[in-house]
Formats: structure tokens, C-alpha cells, sequence
């Protein structure tokens, strides 16, 4: 009984201090605690705080649908329709679509770097998104050649519509810059695999046009954006042609691809009339190289064989119409 | 012919890589602010000013760091100091007349069982509009102890992301206070401190 009540005895002594010491310190704070709707009363209800979700993911599978659709749309207008105005209206859309309205993200360009990281960090998570976009690409160059470069790929729509009058880049000149491409590619996957606290994504950073996108970016890169598309004016597609990456991985696709643009229609004239046709010097020896032809549909105008196609077409339809 | 093999070749690798890539693929990870790092809702932080960099270095125009107060933390204080502008001159009724927030995002209404004899004793509900508010941190900075609760904090809103794979806030930010987290748990409430 004795032992119990000196117990109590102490620790009241102990604990006296302290509770005189919390009386000295006076808080300014208003309230202890967060009050609850039971003692605000009035019926009130607490709103939830905002957390928008990230974009639906029905609507991340349906950019892979469109960028897929997209290929196989620009690889029927080229190879098939034989239509530039057709592709230029596919490119517009593109620039709107995967360049103003996604503002540029996801794009194989810039996903060459996922997937780098994917393969050398256990740890890393890609989304299948991701993948999808890089992959698609590679495909169709297999079978079809650089389609995504044609009316796709929203940095080469960019420079496609700003192409005003080119001038030919000397052969020796367009070899030596284009290998810049390679270097870059490797130094971007160097980067890129580094440990996860040093790793840099080049590609995004320097990527030319994305903040003409956003409509906001950082002024050098704006200025590289600039110079680039005043410089595209004169020189056809500079980025696509010589520091692209994905460029680099299309480049090797598409040489082995099963087929691609044929400026002639159906027989080869060998006239060298479209020697100077093509603004991105793709056309050697009078015909198309498929991995640097960048599916722009510009040669078939100035193909003799194209006009009489044409005029073949129409005198048929007026043998048709006069026969009946 | 020969091409054709290479070709095959090429297709077998590319989808053998894709199939690779696809198999260890897993859920989405996006970018969140950690509460109890960030400069402006870690306790014991006294920096005068906020840090404006989740303001100045996101790549979209409006950053898409936002202030979030989570409802049911917050004290409901008569005289929000993350509402007013407490060192601002008091006016007549006592209030000080100033406003904090230099875009105007934070709107004031007065909630549940009113007291008609004093007004102070009422609480009030602090609605942050997120499409004015471009993440600046002043109002996190006042929210926190001693002044309040901490239920300000600043947020990366998913509608505004764009999912940078290297997020330019995140390379910007003093204390490392974005992380790159799985969805589910970046959606959980930003607290410096876990209240219960």
C-alpha cells in the first residue's frame, strides 16, 4: 500500500515539470487539430482535394492506333497514289495531332532512350505505350522504308512545310554531316545508361522543336528551333537528314526494306530528269535511295513517265466515255 | 533473296526485343512531390520565401505543380495565415488586408454551425482553384508548423504533366524532392507529417 502511493508520488513529480513547462510555451496556432465535420457542424460535407488522373489509357493506345494508322496511310499515298498534296495533308495533320495537341510526348525519337534504360535497368519500368512507339516505326521501314519520316513524324512535318526554296547540299558535304546522326544516337544511349542519378536524356533536352509545341521552352532551344526552321527554308529538313537519331535506326531498317519510292511509275527512262528533283539528296544515279529518301513525294513531278501516266489515265476515261 | 533472309532477320530481332521489353513492362510511373523533402512543407524549413522553382523550371507553360489542400487536414483557421497576408496592415474588423497568394487562387467561404456573436469562432473553408494557381509555394510555406497544419501541399497535377523522362523540376529542385513513384501511391495525400 506504502511502496503503491510513493510510487504515485514520483511520478507525479516527474511529470509536474513538464506539464508546467507546456503551459509556458504558448502555440499562436488557432487550432490543435484538423477539425472534422462533426464539430463544424451545419451539415457540412469535406470536399475532396483535386487529383486529376493522367491521361486515360485508352486514349495513350489510341496515339500508338494513330501513329500506326498514319504510317500505313503515307505509305499508300506514296507508294500507291503517288500524291504529294495528299501527303502534305497527312503531314498538316500529324504537326497538329502528335506535335500541337500532344505537344510532342511520347515520340520514337525521343523513346530510343526508354528503351536503352529498359534494357540495361532490371529496375526500370517502360510503359508498353513506349515500346509500341518505338517499335512501329522499325517495322515499317522494314517493309516499306522511312514512312514515318514521310507525313508521320511531327519534327519532320515541322521542317516539311517550311521547305520554301532548297538548294542542293553538295554529295560530299550531306555524307559528312549525315554520319553526325550516328554520334549522336550513340552518345544518347551512352547517356541514357548511365546510373539512374546521372542519367540524362539528351534527345528530350535538345529536341528543336517541342517548344514550339508547348508554346514555351527554354530561349536557347527556341533559338536552335528557330535557326533550324529559317535554315530548313533553304536546306531541306536538316535535323531529319543529319542529327535525327531514330533517323540513324530508320536509316539501317529501311536499306533492307522490301520495297520503296521508284520514281518512275512502271519503266525506267534513265532520262536524269529528277536528279535535282529531291531537296534531301536521296536520289542517286537516278533513282531513290531507300534510307535516305524521306517519302516526300516531291520526285514524281518531275518525271516525264508520271505526266504521260497520268495522261494515259485520262485519255482512257475519254475512250470509255466516247464509246459508249 | 539474300535480303529477304536479312530482312526476316531483322523483323525476328526487333519483335524478340519488343517481346522482351513487353514482358518486363509494369505499371505506370509518374512524377510526385515528396512533402516531407520539399523546401516549402518540410518542417522545420524557416527560409522567409518560397522556393519558386516548381514555378519557374516545368516545361508546360502553367506548371504543373500545383498547391492541393487536402481537406480534411486543414484547421479551418479564422485567420488562414496561408490566406492572409499576416504581417499586412489589420483593418477595421480586425482581419488583417492583405491577401498571401499574388495570383488570387485561394477563395474564403465560411462553413457549418455559425456563431453570430463572434465570427472568429467560425471555421472556413479554403479552396485553392488550380487553374490559376502556378505552384509558387508561398501559401505552402505559411500552411506549415507553428502557423498551421501542414494540409497545403504542393502536388504534380496529371492533367498538366506531360511525363518528362527526366522531369525539369526534379533536376532543378535543391532538396530532390520529386520522385518518380508508382500511380497508386502518388495519388495518396502529400504530408510532411503523418498525422495519425
Amino acid at each position: 500500500m506504502g511502496v503503491r502511493f510513493h510510487l504515485a508520488a514520483v511520478a507525479l513529480l516527474l511529470l509536474l515539470p513538464g506539464e508546467v513547462l507546456a503551459q509556458a510555451i504558448q502555440y499562436t496556432r488557432p487550432v490543435e487539430t484538423a477539425p472534422q465535420e462533426r464539430t463544424i457542424g451545419g451539415g457540412y460535407k469535406t470536399p475532396a482535394a483535386q487529383k486529376p488522373l493522367p491521361r486515360q489509357y485508352w486514349l495513350q493506345v489510341l496515339d500508338v492506333v494513330l501513329l500506326a494508322g498514319a504510317m500505313a496511310v503515307s505509305a499508300w499515298i506514296v507508294l500507291k497514289k503517288r500524291n504529294r498534296r495528299w501527303l502534305m495533308g497527312l503531314a498538316i495533320f500529324s504537326l497538329v495531332y502528335f506535335g500541337f495537341y500532344r505537344e510532342g510526348c511520347v515520340c520514337p525519337i525521343g523513346s530510343i532512350q526508354n528503351v536503352a534504360v529498359a534494357l540495361t535497368d532490371p529496375k526500370y519500368s517502360i510503359p508498353l505505350v513506349v515500346i509500341a512507339t518505338f517499335f512501329l516505326p522499325l517495322f515499317a521501314a522494314l517493309f516499306f522504308g522511312r514512312a514515318f519520316c514521310g507525313g508521320v513524324c511531327a519534327l519532320g512535318a515541322m521542317q516539311e512545310v517550311v521547305v520554301l526554296k532548297p538548294v542542293q547540299v553538295p554529295r560530299r558535304l550531306d555524307r559528312v554531316l549525315g554520319l553526325v546522326k550516328y554520334a549522336y544516337l550513340a552518345l544518347a544511349i551512352v547517356l541514357a545508361i548511365r546510373p539512374a542519378i546521372a542519367r540524362d536524356f539528351v534527345i528530350c533536352r535538345f529536341d528543336p522543336f517541342v517548344g514550339f509545341f508547348r508554346k514555351t521552352g527554354e530561349p536557347h532551344m527556341l533559338l536552335i528551333g528557330g535557326v533550324f526552321l529559317v535554315a530548313g527554308m533553304f536546306i531541306g529538313r536538316p535535323y531529319c537528314r543529319w542529327f535525327c537519331p531514330y533517323g540513324a535506326l530508320l536509316n539501317w531498317c529501311s536499306r533492307i526494306a522490301r520495297r520503296g519510292v521508284s520514281i518512275t511509275p512502271h519503266r525506267e527512262l534513265d532520262c536524269g530528269l529528277c536528279n535535282e528533283a529531291c531537296p534531301y539528296g536521296a536520289i542517286e544515279k537516278m533513282r531513290a535511295i531507300r534510307k535516305d529518301c524521306l517519302y516526300c513525294a516531291r520526285c514524281y513531278a518531275s518525271c516525264p513517265n508520271e505526266g504521260e501516266r497520268a495522261k494515259a489515265k485520262q485519255e482512257l476515261v475519254t475512250i470509255g466515255g466516247s464509246a459508249r | 533473296m539474300n535480303q529477304n533472309v536479312t530482312r526476316r532477320a531483322a523483323v525476328a530481332a526487333l519483335a524478340g526485343g519488343a517481346g522482351f521489353l513487353a514482358h518486363k513492362a509494369h505499371g505506370q510511373v509518374v512524377w510526385q512531390v515528396n512533402a516531407s523533402k520539399c523546401i516549402n512543407s518540410r518542417l522545420g524549413e524557416t527560409t522567409v520565401e518560397a522556393c519558386n522553382l516548381c514555378t519557374s523550371s516545368c516545361v508546360v507553360g502553367l506548371s504543373a505543380v500545383r498547391a492541393v489542400n487536402e481537406h480534411s487536414k486543414c484547421g479551418r483557421c479564422n485567420i488562414c495565415p496561408a490566406y492572409f497576408n499576416i504581417t499586412s496592415a489589420v483593418d477595421e474588423k480586425g482581419m488583417p488586408s492583405e491577401k498571401l497568394c499574388p495570383r488570387d487562387a485561394i477563395t474564403r467561404k465560411p462553413i457549418g454551425k455559425q456563431d453570430p456573436e463572434d465570427p472568429s469562432n467560425n471555421f472556413y473553408e479554403y479552396t485553392i482553384d488550380e487553374e490559376k494557381c502556378d505552384g509558387c509555394g508561398r501559401c505552402v510555406m505559411k500552411c506549415k508548423e507553428p502557423l498551421g497544419l501542414g494540409s497545403i501541399t504542393l502536388r504534380v497535377r496529371y492533367d498538366k504533366c506531360v511525363l518528362c523522362n527526366r522531369c525539369a523540376i526534379s533536376t532543378a529542385c535543391p532538396k530532390d524532392a520529386l520522385e518518380q513513384i508508382p500511380l497508386p501511391a502518388a495519388l495518396e495525400p502529400g504530408l510532411a507529417r503523418r498525422t495519425e
